[in-house]
């Protein structure tokens, strides 16, 4: 009898919750708008998504072999490559080439995951630091926008792309809200784009067109408490704040607040990326400080640089800063601090 | 009195493990079980360890004083049986490994001991005005009780009246948190009477004025006879009756205190720095038992519960019984028993040697599956630290348990004191949340270990 009896340190029993069911709740999170990008991009949908998770998963297992780790495959069984590629895939054009794709996802592990060690280790979001890699690479590429397929045919495009792909193209939202900056054409076209842009039926980045999908999956995290409402609100709110003031300055110049919020991946970084746990601060405080950052980062690159989209750029800016922000907002004892 | 039987009190943080209760709720106290040898501790409270008072070959009667020691912080142990002293040897301790105890032949023939649960002796006849403060604290202090709740501190001690810290509020503690236990909730219903006895008397020593009974609300019944017994006696308005939130570590004084009276226990201080006094219900019970009749305390109730034992009871138990023989009394343990912990799954320590007696603190002996333990904490397997934050809002103390423990696992104790590993209760919540299976808890429990142990050889 005394055989069978192990000891082991209190407690005793778990939650039974694992990394694995974590990151399975965000790649469910993800569905609606996987059903979206293949609603509105077809066969360029699912050849990307699979493309980016099939060689992100590839690239963790060949890591793990050349870092000679115990059980290779132990930790695909996270689940947490799945979720990178499909972020990636969502986070680039829809009529990306698959060596393209197969390229980011490869960078976004191997550079941004295993070299620091493996989940949990890394610093920056991997899908971003894909993405950003694949932007400095291959800018063309990566700012070429096909026009969903359900867009009936006569519909404008306005300052279409002239790179030879074999769809339509058109510019974005945002793209057209710099050309509106720069008095190209009138804000009004942005703005009354607003309805297509809520479910999705403009162009953009696979996965971060359809405002409503990706809401849905982000209430689905928050309700199974994947993740905590603080990052999502503190970016959304900061956007609409900077974004507003802009519009209020100057609405001739500056297209509305709502517009930012749901475009250009803003929504995708506030509920998926920017709430990576890896990459982002532990404690609420250090979650509110670095949610704000990202809204006002995104809003300067925005208005002021030369990129439309920004969510990327700023996550990644905030990542950098996140071990900074967890020191300066560390948390108290509730009885206060003890006094010696 | 109207009691709300909805529990409003709540502290932040906490977890809600599933409180499997059921397997004992409704199982009475058993009396007349006598295990056949009885090893008294000698250290079972927080303080000086007592000096045996007998020896070999010793006649000892039934309540009899058999280990003392002078020092102010200490409590005195007592021989639960009448019977012989075979020898003072060393068993086995959940937390110091071996330690020595007095080991007490039982004379075949006698009988356990029972007490007065009821009505009749606590009930409406009994007067706490009829003693003295000085003798209630003088028969508690002579009783060797402490706090039955888990932390094992003299009850004397904290009791008495403080000139320089007034008491102002007692919480009796009857929240029992932690899963599976249901020793406090039987003797609250079954003891009702002798429980207020013994808040009264406490009340009167320790001088305080406002007096609450807190209970979870995942006990209704215990609120209601409680709440009776109170109307009863009409002592309504002078005992109020707390119904506070299930979750765990509800139970724990400081998150009692938090939720009750909204105030904050300092960290690293003690209740009474802000005026309360908190007690088990068990305490209480003993103190009433001490007071009234004189018994020291030598039994105890004990829930032997989990998925891994075949018949789950409630016992009053002599202390120094082994948990051998109190499993073999609930008809021993299943074919799936993995674990046998003594205390609940939160806080308990699991022990591997079953021949452990049990103290005045041990309020259960839990034994576990393979299938209530999980496959991730059985394998013991520990992946890294996602950064989920999940300890953090798990955390009553509102620390942060990843920080610290990683502090610990790289041994820089200093890094840890900056993340107020003192402040730390060891409630576990934060190593029940982590998806990452990692022992949070142990880690910072093991980094305290480090910590004392360097001032000591820094004193040195
Ligand atoms: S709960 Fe576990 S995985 Fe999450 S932050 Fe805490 S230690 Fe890390
Ligand atoms: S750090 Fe300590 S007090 Fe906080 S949850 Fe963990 S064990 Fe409990």
């Amino acid at each position: 009898m005394a055989a069978r009896i192990r000891v082991s340190p209190s407690p005793h029993i778990s939650e039974g919750l694992s990394t694995r069911k974590v990151m399975f709740d965000v790649i469910i999170g993800l569905v609606p708008a996987m059903i979206g990008a293949v609603y509105f991009f077809r066969h360029y949908a699912i050849i990307l998504i699979l493309t980016c998770v099939i060689s992100s998963v590839v690239t963790e297992l060949l890591c793990n072999l050349i870092r000679k780790v115990e059980r290779p495959f132990e930790s695909l069984g996270d689940l947490s490559a799945i979720v990178t590629g499909i972020i990636l895939a969502f986070s680039v054009p829809p009529s990306l080439p698959i060596w393209a794709a197969v390229i980011g996802s490869v960078f976004a592990i191997a550079i941004g995951k295993m070299v620091f060690g493996g989940l949990g280790c890394n610093i920056f979001n991997p899908a971003m630091v894909g993405r950003a890699f694949l932007t400095a690479s291959f800018g063309m590429l990566m700012t070429t926008w096909v026009v969903p397929a359900t867009v009936d045919a006569d519909m404008p495009t306005i300052s279409a792309s002239n790179v030879s792909v074999d769809a339509r193209t058109q510019a974005t939202p945002l793209a057209q809200s710099k050309e509106v900056q720069k008095k190209d054409i009138d804000k009004e076209i942005v703005n009354k784009q607003m309805g297509a842009m809520l479910f999705g039926e403009v162009g953009g980045c696979l996965g971060e067109t359809s405002a409503v999908a990706l809401l849905i999956g982000g209430i689905y995290l928050l309700i199974r408490k994947t993740i905590t409402f603080h990052i999502p609100l503190a970016v959304l709110v900061s956007t609409s704040v900077f974004g507003g003031i802009c519009y209020l300055i100057n609405s001739d110049a500056y297209v509305s607040p709502l517009v930012h919020l749901s475009s250009g991946g803003l929504l995708l970084g506030a509920f998926f990326i920017a709430t990576d746990p890896v990459t982002a601060p532990l404690t609420r405080r250090g979650m509110w400080v670095f949610g704000i950052g990202v809204g006002a980062l995104v809003m300067l690159i925005r208005v002021v640089g030369e990129y439309p989209e920004g969510a990327m750029y700023s996550i990644l800016l905030m990542n950098a800063v996140t071990p900074l922000i967890d020191r300066f907002c560390r948390k108290v004892p509730a009885g206060g601090k003890p006094n010696v | 009195m109207k009691t709300d039987r909805k529990g409003s009190f709540t502290f932040p943080g906490g977890v809600h493990p599933s409180d499997k209760k059921n397997l004992t709720a409704d199982s009475k106290i058993q009396y007349g079980f006598t295990g056949k040898e009885s090893a008294i501790m000698l250290c079972q409270h927080i303080g000086a360890v007592c000096q045996p008072l007998v020896s070999k070959s010793d006649e000892v009667e039934e309540g009899q004083k058999i280990g003392e020691n002078e020092a102010f912080v200490s409590a005195p142990v007592h021989c639960p049986i009448k019977g012989k002293v075979k020898g003072i040897e060393l068993r086995p301790h959940a937390v110091l490994g071996r330690s020595e105890a007095i080991i007490i032949e039982g004379d075949s023939e006698e009988r356990a001991r029972r007490p007065s649960e009821g009505e009749d002796v606590f009930g409406s006849a009994f007067d706490e005005s009829q003693y003295t403060s000085e003798q209630i604290c003088q028969a508690i202090r002579e009783a060797g009780i402490v706090g039955m709740g888990g932390a094992g501190f003299p009850t004397a001690v904290k009791i008495g009246i403080n000139a320089k810290q007034p008491k102002e509020v007692l919480i009796v503690n009857g929240c029992e948190c932690e899963p599976y236990i249901t020793c406090d909730y039987r003797i609250m219903l079954e003891w009702t009477y002798k429980i207020l006895a013994g808040v009264r008397l406490a009340q009167k020593v320790s001088g305080c004025s406002k007096v609450l009974i807190a209970i979870e609300d995942n006990k209704p019944e215990a609120i209601e006879a409680m709440s009776e017994a109170i109307s009863k006696l009409s002592m309504d308005g002078k005992i109020g009756i707390a119904a506070v939130k299930t979750k765990y570590p509800q139970g724990g004084e400081r998150q009692l205190i938090k939720s009750v009276l909204k105030r904050n226990v300092p960290t690293g201080g003690i209740p009474p720095m802000i005026g309360v006094l908190v007690l088990n219900v068990a305490t209480t019970a003993a103190i009433a038992e001490a007071v009234v009749e004189g018994t020291a305390l030598t039994h105890r109730v004990v829930t032997v519960t989990g998925e891994g034992i075949k018949e789950p009871s409630n016992y009053y138990a002599a202390i120094g019984t082994s948990v051998e023989e109190l499993i073999d009394f609930s008809g021993g343990l299943t074919e799936e028993a993995v674990e046998v912990i003594l205390g609940g799954p939160m806080m308990g320590i699991s022990i591997a040697d079953l021949s452990t007696p049990i103290t005045k603190t041990t309020g259960a002996i839990t034994v576990l599956t393979r299938e209530q333990i999980g496959e991730a904490k059985f394998s013991g397997r520990q992946t890294a630290c996602i950064r989920c934050g999940r300890c953090l809002l798990a955390c009553p103390e509102n620390l942060n348990p990843t920080k610290i423990a990683h502090a610990v696992k790289n041994n820089m104790l200093d890094l840890a004191k900056k993340y107020y590993i003192s402040g730390c209760m060891e409630c576990g919540a934060c190593s029940y949340v982590c998806p990452a299976n990692i022992e949070l808890t142990g880690y910072i429990k093991t980094g305290k270990i480090l910590i004392a142990k360097e001032k000591k050889t820094n004193a040195e």
